[in-house]
């Protein structure tokens, strides 16, 4: 398993980990008082801030473990080789399309369920819901591509 | 239209410049060794340029390495 794969998998684990705080948080004010601006527009930036961070955060943690693991295994201190070439640039490309495929689509369910009569907080909670699951099916997609070869 | 695909011999040869690892020919040419394993299996067609230098590093023109021949699942 190549450094990228490694940091796209780690990507994907802390996407799912965020979308299922999502889902807990929005299906908990579902059956509560039903969805409040306040909460949904609090909710909404905590998921894009973590969305941030966590991924850097992981990122960097990746890079420390998978440096510390080739230490171990080499018994060198080199530094491990985390290059991205170009079958590289070329996989994260078809995730990115494969993503934003996802998220017109979402998008336009979103705005179907404006013009059936929704309120605008459904929209926007389905707006965010789509964009971390576009981010999870891109990140699928790459993985996919990795173990497959291309 | 009859289909063709790339074909390469970097696995022989690899084996006959003192039998050079894939993660040898990776540090080499300056990409990883998922894509070298990737090219050698055929599952993915290198750039011209990095064609190019995986040739270079064998010290043999182009088509010595690649060679574009008729598909044969076909």
């Amino acid at each position: 398993m190549s450094y990228q794969e490694k940091s796209v998998t780690v990507s994907l684990m802390s996407s799912l980990l965020i979308l299922g705080y999502f889902l807990a948080n929005i299906i908990q004010m579902v059956q509560g008082d039903g969805l409040v601006s306040t909460g949904v527009f609090r909710l909404a930036g905590i998921v894009i801030a973590a969305g941030i961070i966590v991924n850097i955060a992981a990122n960097i943690l990746t890079n420390i473990v998978l440096s510390i693991v080739h230490a171990i295994r080499t018994g060198k201190e080199e530094e491990e080789r985390f290059i991205e070439d170009e079958r590289d640039k070329l996989i994260e490309l078809k995730g990115v399309k494969f993503s934003y495929i996802v998220f017109s689509v979402g998008v336009l369910i979103s705005m179907i369920s404006f013009v059936i009569g929704q309120p605008p907080l459904v929209m926007f909670s389905l707006i965010i819901f789509f964009a971390i699951v576009a981010e999870i099916i891109g990140d699928i997609v790459q993985i996919a591509l990795y173990r497959r070869g291309f | 239209m009859e289909k063709f695909q790339i074909r390469n011999n970097i696995r022989k040869l690899r084996f006959h410049h003192d039998e050079m690892t894939q993660e040898q020919l990776a540090v080499k040419v300056g990409v990883t060794r998922q894509t070298i394993i990737a090219i050698e299996g055929g599952k993915y067609s290198p750039s011209l340029e990095l064609a190019f230098r995986i040739a270079h590093v064998f010290g043999i023109p182009l088509q010595d390495v690649f060679s574009y021949e008729p598909d044969e699942n076909q």
